[in-house]
């Protein structure tokens, strides 16, 4: 029993250990992937006694400056929800991590060990709540702020957060269909299998729309380019426009912490999560046969591998997105979630359910 | 005029004109609008015909005459314009910058001088010279308080030896040498010292003669100018007030930089006084008076202008209904307006006030025959029109004031741009001792003095060129004086501080510019009968009465 | 040449594929991507000293510097005169007059050497205000305001900061080093 506890006290700490230095680098590696893509070089100039390290002194940098800035807090009525809005964000996005399952089960001195901190029935519903309550950081954010931009800023924000949670949703219907089940460790294990022995059936090759669908709502959800209209930092005039010093880091490094969110959820749900192709308990087995065996423990080590790669290459094609595309007006956003992300999302779904249906799968 | 002068016939660039017989063709082309230029004339002088840039053709005539010099006789055919006239002015502006120095950077006279103008007008050749300019004698030496002479940059037109001469007639300049030696000196052993020397500045066409004053202080094309006029004498010369306020770092801050005579037949002619010209100093002097002070609990401070004239308004009226006078010593400074709202307010809301006037003040009374008056102030006469002087049996003078004072018999006192304390010599001695007796007093001016440093209340006046307004000079000629810039500080124009202080004694007086203050005055005052503010123009006009 | 009307279709039809932009916005991120790919492998590359092209064209300002054209109009300074260590300028307030941004600040006064007549006693340029047009090098008679200093780093922590004292402007003075060698832009522009 304590035993237990210490472990999945243990786990949760790692996760967000790593969730959190993942994201802190995440922007060290925005700067630096936009610099290559722009025939630039990109942050370099802190330096540590000389030592410039390609620029990675400038994640420590931002942190002291967002500390270290003057924190301006208008005259509200809502002192205290303009206080902790940022953190709601942070919060419940830090939250939703809960039930990813980063690694499969290992068996270690007679006891289970899953790098994810909780296995729920529910596990994708856990994801999707968690991910639909860190809009109500930006609607109180904009709210508490008292100011007309600010709040119609979150206004814009929150209706756009909520149309393309309606899509994502049912974007994650359709393989939902296919896999009949919501726990998301058993999601990863269904997308083990081969068809004709050499296609891993992911849900990628299972559900390409569905798989597209997903992607973008997510990116529409965690307010990436093309869809930043609630930030717009510059032009639009944001939520945030009244936050400052590590309240505005906050919600900006939420917004990082969800774009891995993002990619972790379509890992799982799409990628085959920890699924290395053709990798099975024992080892590599090509049409049947085992050609290559492995420990427990590498193969372990591998997935937990595969997923952290995969996760890191969806990563980069949302910066590659973000550093490529303009951005999308109000309306066009508006009417590309309804009236082309939604519907498209509902006839996966009909043509899902009709195949299963037949195949009776 | 008894006689009609008789007219003649005369075609100017081929158009007919009658002019009356005996002007000159430069005078004749002048009043039916063509301009030629010209250097040595000048209308108020003798005419010399010195520098030849006048130069004109007229038909039948072989060589080209002057224009200055000649006059129009009948069917006289005059080409003013022609290629022949133009090559001469051209060759002639040649002439006089063979040996004129290329110094207009450091020239003061730079952007309004003669030979820049018809350069750019006339001349527009490139130099042929080859040969080294003649250097002249010294450069830009003093040769009176007032005026800097600089013998290279001289065309010797001779009009400020002719001016010399003839205006003044004290002939301190003459022309010495000949030829390309010939300069513009002063006589040995003189000085251009004359009452109105700084007149030869505006004379001179070129930079050889300069203001000392205005010496490298700004540049002319930074100062704007209004037309109005001079009030440091009872003539009321017509000015121009050249002043700077977009350039504040010139000339240590000052506003006014300069003043010029402006040409009026019935008053001045073209000439101001040296005195008049350069004695504004005090407008932006640092002993300006540029907030209400207040003298309530001890030494004056400031206070703004609501307390300042409530206090005063609340003292006055007490004082008023003690035993005692309340009195005011008036000023011929203030102009035709002030004056007249304050007869208006004394009458209305201070019944029984005595009303004393003096035109004494701090200037030398000079005075000669051009134009200075021994009356050194603006305005007298508009006063004694209002009966605000002794001509009126009612009206006190400052030596019957300064007995009832010393007896203890005032309770309160208003002094208006007045300094008896400061200058015993002239309204006599023991003013200051009498003003101890005196429970309350009020200072209206514009500069601080040893009078407005006893009062208990201090009124700040805008001074000359911070205001619009009327004044009546000598003969009678009510003339414009104009706002040229804001008053410094808090400071209001004599005739809107007074309607303040009406209304701060529980009148109700509602006047919008100085002019509608005029109007009301032609109205109601049978001297300025017949008169209205709009109709003044930039000449005056001369009262009825 | 006469007016004509060239009717020019504002709206081109597009086909579906056209209009959902897919086509497009993958050869977008084709682009970066292949930007991405080629500029890493050259930093890798160069990193290993291994000769490559460089990964990205930017510029290292302070460390390194483009070199200006000689043309380029860098801070003010006032040139002195040759004999003696006098300033040029003799406070004509050419330059003040003609500069646009009136930011120009002149007081003259009285030379002691009567052929001189006239210098500055105050010459003050508020650089924070100065748009570099160069007007009142243009106007100067006496070549005394020149803009080829060859200084371009004129920031300053506070507004009176910028503005720059006769003494400054003074001491300031021409700097070849910043200068590109002019050979080499007529190579590049003619
Ligand atoms: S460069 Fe232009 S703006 Fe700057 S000081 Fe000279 S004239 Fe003024
Ligand atoms: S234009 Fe030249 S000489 Fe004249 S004030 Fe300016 S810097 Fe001095
Ligand atoms: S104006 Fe006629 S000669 Fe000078």
């Amino acid at each position: 029993m304590w035993i237990e506890l210490l472990t999945k006290v243990l786990i949760a700490g790692a996760v967000l250990t790593g969730i959190l230095s993942f994201g802190g680098v995440l922007t060290w590696v925005e700067r630096k992937q936009s610099a290559l893509m722009q025939d630039r070089i990109g942050a370099n100039r802190a330096s540590i006694l000389g030592f410039r390290l390609l620029g990675l002194f400038h994640i420590m940098t931002d942190g002291i400056k967002m500390f270290a800035k003057e924190e301006f807090i208008p005259r509200t009525d809502h002192r205290v929800l303009f206080l902790l809005a940022p953190f709601i964000a942070w919060l419940f996005s830090l939250a939703a991590f809960a039930v990813i399952p980063f690694s499969p089960e290992l068996t270690v001195a007679g006891y289970q060990v899953t790098l994810q901190v909780a296995n729920p029935e529910i596990g994708l519903l856990v994801a999707f709540a968690m991910m639909g309550m860190a809009i109500y950081g930006v609607v109180l954010g904009g709210w508490a702020s008292n100011n007309n931009y600010a709040l119609l800023g979150s206004m814009r924000a929150t209706a756009q957060m909520i149309s393309y949670e309606v899509a994502l949703a049912a974007a994650a219907v359709g393989p939902l269909l296919i896999y009949r089940t919501l726990n998301m460790q058993e999601i990863v294990i269904r997308q083990g299998q081969l068809y004709n022995g050499w296609l891993p059936l992911w849900g990628i090759v299972l559900q390409p729309l569905a798989f597209l669908l997903f992607l973008v709502a997510g990116a529409a959800e965690t307010k990436r380019v093309p869809f930043d209209l609630p930030e717009g930092e510059s032009e639009i005039i944001g939520f945030n426009l009244e936050y400052s010093s590590m309240r505005f880091g906050a919600f900006m490094f939420t917004d990082f912490i969800e774009k891995i969110l993002v990619a972790c959820l379509t890992t799982t749900i799409f990628l085959g999560g920890w699924q290395v192709p053709w990798l099975a308990d024992d080892g590599f087995r090509l049409g049947g046969a085992l050609a290559l065996e492995l420990g427990p423990m590498v193969v372990w080590l591998l997935r937990l591998a595969a997923f952290g790669i995969k996760v890191c290459a969806l990563i980069y094609v949302l910066m590659l997105v973000r550093w490529t595309l303009p951005r999308f007006r109000y309306d066009q956003l508006m009417s590309f979630g309804w009236k082309f992300l939604l519907p498209l999302a509902f006839l996966n779904i009909i043509v899902t359910a009709a195949v299963v249906l037949v195949l009776n799968l | 005029m008894s006689e009609e002068r008789k007219m003649v016939k005369v075609t100017i660039d081929g158009n007919q004109y009658e002019v009356p017989a005996g002007t000159t063709i430069l005078e004749a082309a002048k009043s039916v609008g063509i301009e030629i230029p010209h250097y040595c004339y000048h209308p108020g002088l003798s005419i010399a015909g010195a520098c030849r840039m006048c130069l004109i053709e007229v038909e039948k005539v072989p060589k080209l005459q002057i224009a200055c010099y000649m006059t129009v006789g009948d069917e006289m055919v005059i080409y003013t314009t022609n290629e022949r006239v133009k090559r001469a002015r051209k060759a002639m502006l040649e002439f006089h910058l063979v040996n004129h120095p290329l110094d207009c950077p450091v020239c003061d006279q730079a952007g309004e001088c003669g030979l820049q103008n018809y350069y750019m007008l006339h001349g527009l050749y490139i130099s042929r010279v080859r040969e080294n300019k003649v250097k002249k004698g010294k450069k830009a030496t003093q040769i009176g308080p007032h005026v800097m002479l600089d013998q290279e940059r001289c065309i010797l037109c001779s009009r400020c030896v002719r001016f010399c001469n003839e205006i003044p007639k004290t002939s301190e300049l003459g022309m010495f040498n000949r030829g390309d030696r010939e300069v513009v000196d002063i006589f040995p052993g003189r000085e251009l010292n004359n009452p109105y020397s700084a007149n030869v500045i505006n004379l001179c066409p070129v930079g050889a003669l300069l203001s000392k004053e205005f010496r490298f202080k700004t540049r002319v094309w930074y100062l704007e100018t209004v037309k109005s006029v001079c009030m440091r004498c009872s003539r009321a010369c017509n000015i121009l007030i050249d002043y700077n306020i977009r350039r504040p770092w010139k000339n240590d801050g000052r506003r006014l930089s300069r003043l010029r005579p402006r040409y009026n037949a019935q008053v001045n002619d073209w000439w101001i006084c040296d005195e008049g010209r350069f004695g504004f100093d005090f407008v932006d002097a640092a002993d300006r008076l540029t907030v209400p002070l207040s003298a309530a609990g001890g030494a004056q401070a400031h206070s703004g202008w609501e307390a300042a004239l409530e206090t005063a308004a609340a003292r006055l009226r007490q004082a008023a209904s003690e035993i005692g006078d309340v009195a005011v010593l008036v000023s011929p400074r203030l102009a035709n307006e002030a004056l007249y709202l304050l007869k208006r307010v004394l009458a209305e809301q201070l019944p029984g006030t005595s009303v004393a006037f003096s035109s004494l003040n701090e200037h030398e009374p000079t005075q000669d025959d051009i134009l200075r008056k021994a009356d050194k102030n603006p305005n007298t006469t508009g006063a004694e029109f209002l009966s605000l002087t002794t001509a009126n049996a009612e009206v006190k003078d400052h030596a019957y004031l300064l007995q009832t004072a010393k007896k203890g018999n005032l309770s309160a006192l208003i002094v208006i741009a007045h300094n008896p304390v400061g200058l015993p010599e002239l309204y006599g001695r023991g003013w200051s001792e009498a003003l101890d007796k005196v429970p309350f007093k009020v200072f209206i001016g514009t500069n601080e003095n040893e009078t407005s440093r006893k009062a208990d209340v201090v009124l700040p006046l805008a001074a000359f060129a911070e205001y619009d307004g009327t004044v009546t000079n000598f003969a009678g000629r009510v003339q414009l004086l104009r706002r040229a810039f804001d008053p410094l500080g808090e400071a209001l124009a004599g005739w809107e501080l007074l309607r303040r202080l009406g209304n701060a004694l529980g009148g109700e007086y509602d006047f919008g510019s100085a002019g509608e203050v005029f109007d009301e005055l032609a109205q109601k005052e049978d001297k300025f009968a017949g008169l209205s503010y709009g109709d003044i123009g930039e000449l005056g006009v001369k009262v009825n009465g | 040449m006469a007016i004509t009307v060239k009717k020019i279709d504002a709206s081109p039809k597009m086909n579906l594929l056209e209009r959902t932009y897919l086509r497009e916005i993958l050869r977008g991120l084709w682009i970066t991507n292949r930007h991405f790919v080629v500029n890493l492998t050259r930093h890798i590359l160069n990193l290993f000293r291994i000769k490559a092209k460089p990964g990205a064209v930017t510029i290292q300002y302070p460390e390194q510097h483009r070199g200006y054209h000689k043309r380029l109009r860098t801070a003010h300074y006032l040139a002195h005169r040759e004999n003696d260590d006098g300033p040029r300028c003799v406070g004509c307030m050419m330059c003040e007059t003609i500069c646009p941004a009136k930011c120009i600040y002149i007081v003259p006064t009285e030379h002691p050497d009567p052929n001189v007549e006239k210098q500055a006693v105050k010459f003050t340029i508020d650089m924070g205000r100065c748009v570099y047009c160069g007007f009142c090098v243009e106007a100067c008679p006496e070549d005394a305001i020149r803009m080829d200093s060859g200084r371009l780093d004129i920031c300053s922590y506070s507004r009176e900061g910028m503005l720059w004292d006769m003494d400054r402007l003074l001491a300031n003075h021409h700097d070849p080093a910043p200068y590109k060698d002019e050979e080499k832009w007529l190579d590049e522009e003619f």
